[in-house]
């Protein structure tokens, strides 16, 4: 038996026993902690895995515990929507819809923000929603609705704090599987790749617009949930703890128990939930006085929390627990991912005609042209500043050339995004590293299969994409060990020296089966056995007929390698030709290797 | 004569009057240990030289020595011994460290980020900026010229110019560069290397971590292996640039161009 399945199991035979030992009132303390973990899980997802900060979250608790509030009391519902009214459940169905569909209207429109923008967006909906609860007279204004039925579960009816409190923390333990399955997953990668790596999942393939509203989402139905659970519990609603300032303290608990963390969640929610009681009964005893002082020693210790643990408190309590995470293992036997067929050797691969990029009076590529065939290795030189960087952004369409045009497989690559491109089968690397520091080796180079496989959040959540994944890991696994970190594979990607992770975009690309590699200055930092490795790596693949456009500055590495040289400066093409031809050629020893005084 | 360094063992003896010496320097992330008991001196007016396949703990190194991070063993900085290295006592003492990222403030103006390499001695009063910014701008011309200029608009090469150039506006005893040629193209490298020679001359000592292994024990006076955390070999710069093992690890035969980089 393993030491993490045992712990877990402890503390599920726990769960099960609490209302047969502790006094309603503990049982009523976890009903609360278990609702509000399921939203602040919501937030686990939203703000500490995906980066976006969201105030509003009550708001969505609200609207779920309105809806099935005015569904179930209603008493003249129109015919249409009478069957709602008849059962608790039904009501559930009815308020996530409703609030997918407002989270969907909502999250197209803030969700483009970016920055503090977004935060500030969602204060503000948040109060909106808030006072939409208390104005409108049919759902019973600031005094609320009352009267709601108990749920209930085959036979049973949920009327008492130790019956729906197996409810809710079922709910919570589903929520939290599906979230963790979710996160171990393709789409989960890209979830993980929404802070800090937006660009590079673009690149990869990665619909990050999708991802990012595809949380939102889910976090929003996880408050909606929590709200319907609420309602029942409390058979009775009114506005109060909808508002903005629940909101912050949603956004507390996840930050305090762990943001980027599922079990921070739950740990968050009951530190505080019981912390609060506690502060509350005893400081005014204490001090002698009457008043809200656990507010105030609550911001105190929200703010020693914030400095002492930036990363919440679950990752101190995991080393409490004896508990090690899991090493994800390569399935030896599982498929080999489809890869495409390479166009035949020579064949024209990418074409640059007359690319013209201006920046306001700023000439950064004049009349450049080049192409790279099949089987054939291309190297971009030039002194720095030369416009390399912006030659590499116009090929990959990352950026629109001013005039003229760039060729992929002979379609035009202006006006694909990123993602379209990488489909086509282009795969870059980035000149300033881009990696996910605290995943490991071998999920990062598995964001590069993004494309090779479609399966979606449901699937993984329900662990329906196993198969998929077990194929997507052995190809990250036979990239990694092809370019040479096989060593390395579960250590994170951080805490590789430069050169190394330069060398795992490398295999991140190849990830992707690419029929063109665009390589931004793979072998700066590498040392001569390395640049050697990768040199070796970079024949082999064009002797399988993969298409190279390297920018290099180590010239030994260079010439021994490429087919071809095009050399720029000042934004111009200067000279093109073979290695030995362009070493002799004056003028790029002028511009650029030096060497005649 | 090329030696395999015992730990604890000293080195380095043409070394007169150390600037930096460590002895049994040891930085562990978690349980990894990344260097162990490593030992290394730097001479005044020294250029020294670290080599070493990636990984095997350069960047670490430097780190420790600076203060970023925790480390074990002795580290002696112009004289005395620093108990605990601290990033803004060592720089206050005249170290300074030129990171592999260069780390510049990229929305401030190139002058602007250079000043604040003055920070610490301003600070303690020594307000000579105007003039030492001077003497900076006379060491890179192009800087100069790009004063006003956004730090994050400029090329690869102004970039590691403004790093070094802002690591010595604190008028450092010591210099520690961290790749300082990487991603730059041959002739600005040549150019970087013309300045270290250069500084060496005016009196600075300089520990150097670089890529370009030939180049880099052609300017240097000594020069260290590091391996997987340790010391592997260590010698003056000359004898290991032809030591059979290095050439055959660290600098192959035929690097030309790379050979050229540093004349």
């Amino acid at each position: 038996m393993r030491a993490d399945r045992l712990v877990l199991g402890a503390f599920l035979a726990l769960l099960l026993l609490v209302p047969a030992i502790l006094s309603p009132y503990y049982v009523t303390l976890l009903n609360y902690i278990g609702l509000y973990a399921m939203v602040a899980l919501g937030l686990v997802l939203l703000t500490g895995v995906g980066g976006l900060t969201s105030f509003g979250q009550a708001a969505f608790v609200g609207l779920g515990a309105y809806t099935t509030a005015a569904l179930t009391t209603a008493t003249d519902l129109p015919a249409w929507l009478a069957w709602a009214g008849t059962s608790p459940w039904l009501t559930l169905v009815v308020g996530l819809l409703l609030t997918a569909v407002v989270a969907v209207l909502i999250g197209s429109l803030t969700l483009k923000l970016s920055g503090h923008f977004l935060p500030l967006g969602t204060i503000a909906w948040g109060i909106s929603l808030y006072f939409l609860f208390g104005t409108m007279e049919s759902l019973g204004g600031h005094t609320g609705i009352s009267g709601i039925p108990a749920i209930g579960l085959l036979g049973w009816t949920l009327d008492e704090g130790g019956e729906i409190y197996y409810l809710i923390w079922a709910f919570l333990l589903v929520a939290m599987l599906t979230t963790h399955n979710l996160l171990d997953s393709r789409e989960g990668r890209a979830i993980r790749a929404l802070k800090g790596g937006r660009i590079m999942a673009e690149a990869m393939g990665v619909d990050t617009s999708r991802s990012r509203m595809v949380i939102f989402v889910i976090a929003a139905l996880l408050a909606c949930a929590s709200g319907w659970l609420y309602a029942h519990m409390q058979r009775f609603v009114n506005p109060t703890p909808f508002g903005v300032h629940i909101g912050i303290e949603y956004l507390f608990m996840a930050v305090v128990g762990g943001a980027g963390y599922v079990w921070g969640a739950i740990v968050g929610a009951g530190v505080i939930t019981v912390l609060k009681q506690w502060l509350q009964n005893w400081l005014p005893s204490l001090l002698g006085a009457t008043g809200s002082f656990e507010t105030i020693v609550f911001g105190l210790l929200m703010v020693l929390v914030l400095h002492r643990a930036r990363e919440g408190l679950w990752p101190i309590l995991k080393k409490l627990v004896p508990v090690r995470a899991v090493r994800k293992t390569i399935d030896a036997d599982a498929e080999p991912l489809p890869r495409r067929t390479l166009p035949k050797a020579g064949e024209l691969i990418l074409e640059a005609k007359d690319v013209t990029r201006r920046f306001g009076g700023l000439i950064a590529n004049n009349n450049m042209s080049l192409e790279v065939r099949a089987g054939e290795i291309l190297a971009l030189i030039g002194p720095n500043g030369a416009g390399k960087s912006t030659m590499f952004n116009q090929i990959s369409g990352v950026d629109t050339p001013t005039s003229g045009e760039v060729r992929f497989l002979g379609k035009p690559v202006a006006g694909h995004d990123s993602r379209e491109i990488a489909r086509m089968g282009m795969s870059r690397t980035f000149q300033h590293v881009r990696l996910l520091p605290t995943m490991s080796v071998l999920e990062n180079v598995a964001i590069g299969a993004h494309l090779r496989s479609d399966k979606g959040v449901l699937s993984s959540a329900w662990r329906l994409d196993r198969a998929e994944e077990a194929r997507i890991l052995k190809e990250a696994a036979r990239q990694i060990e092809r370019v040479g970190l096989a060593e390395h594979m579960y250590e994170e990607a951080g805490s590789l020296a430069l050169g190394q992770q330069r060398i795992l975009e490398i295999a991140r690309a190849l990830c992707a089966d690419p029929c063109l590699l665009l390589l931004d200055e793979p072998a700066a930092g590498l040392r001569l056995k390395e640049k050697e490795a990768l040199g070796e790596l970079l024949r082999k693949l064009r002797s399988e007929g993969m298409a190279t456009l390297i920018v290099e500055h180590d010239m030994d590495f260079v010439m021994s390698l490429v087919d071809r040289v095009v050399v720029m400066e000042f934004g111009q093409k200067i000279a093109e030709g073979l290695p030995d031809e362009i070493q002799q050629n004056p003028a790029v020893l002028e511009a650029y290797l030096g060497g005649v005084e | 004569m090329t030696q395999q360094t015992q730990a604890g063992a000293p080195s380095n003896a043409n070394a007169k009057n150390p600037v930096l010496e460590v002895r049994d320097l040891c930085v562990s992330y978690g349980k990894v240990e990344a260097l162990t008991n490593a030992s290394l001196t730097v001479g005044e007016g020294q250029i020294v030289t670290v080599i070493g396949p990636n990984g095997a703990g350069k960047t670490t190194m430097l780190s420790a020595i600076m203060g970023v991070l925790g480390s074990r063993g002795r580290i002696a900085f112009d004289g005395s011994v620093e108990g605990v290295p601290e990033v803004e006592r060592m720089v206050a003492r005249g170290m300074t460290l030129v990171p592999e990222k260069r780390e510049l403030f990229g929305e401030m103006s190139v002058e602007d980020n250079l000043v604040l390499g003055a920070f610490q001695r301003y600070r303690m009063g020594k307000r000579d900026h105007a003039q030492t910014l001077e003497e900076v701008y006379a060491l890179f011309p192009r800087l100069k010229e790009r004063r006003d200029q956004a730090a994050g608009t400029m090329s690869g090469g102004e970039r590691q110019m403004l790093a070094v150039g802002r690591a010595l506006m604190a008028k450092p005893k010591l210099l520690m560069l961290d790749e300082p040629s990487l991603g730059l193209a041959p002739l600005i490298t040549r150019e970087i290397f013309r300045i270290i020679t250069e500084l060496r001359r005016r009196g600075v000592s300089i520990l150097l971590v670089e890529q370009n292994a030939r180049a880099a024990l052609q300017v240097a006076d000594y020069a260290y292996v590091l391996e997987t955390g340790q010391v592997a070999m260590q010698g003056p710069a000359h004898e290991l640039a032809d030591d059979p093992r290095v050439i055959e690890a660290y600098l192959g035969l035929g690097g030309k161009h790379q050979a050229m980089l540093s004349t």
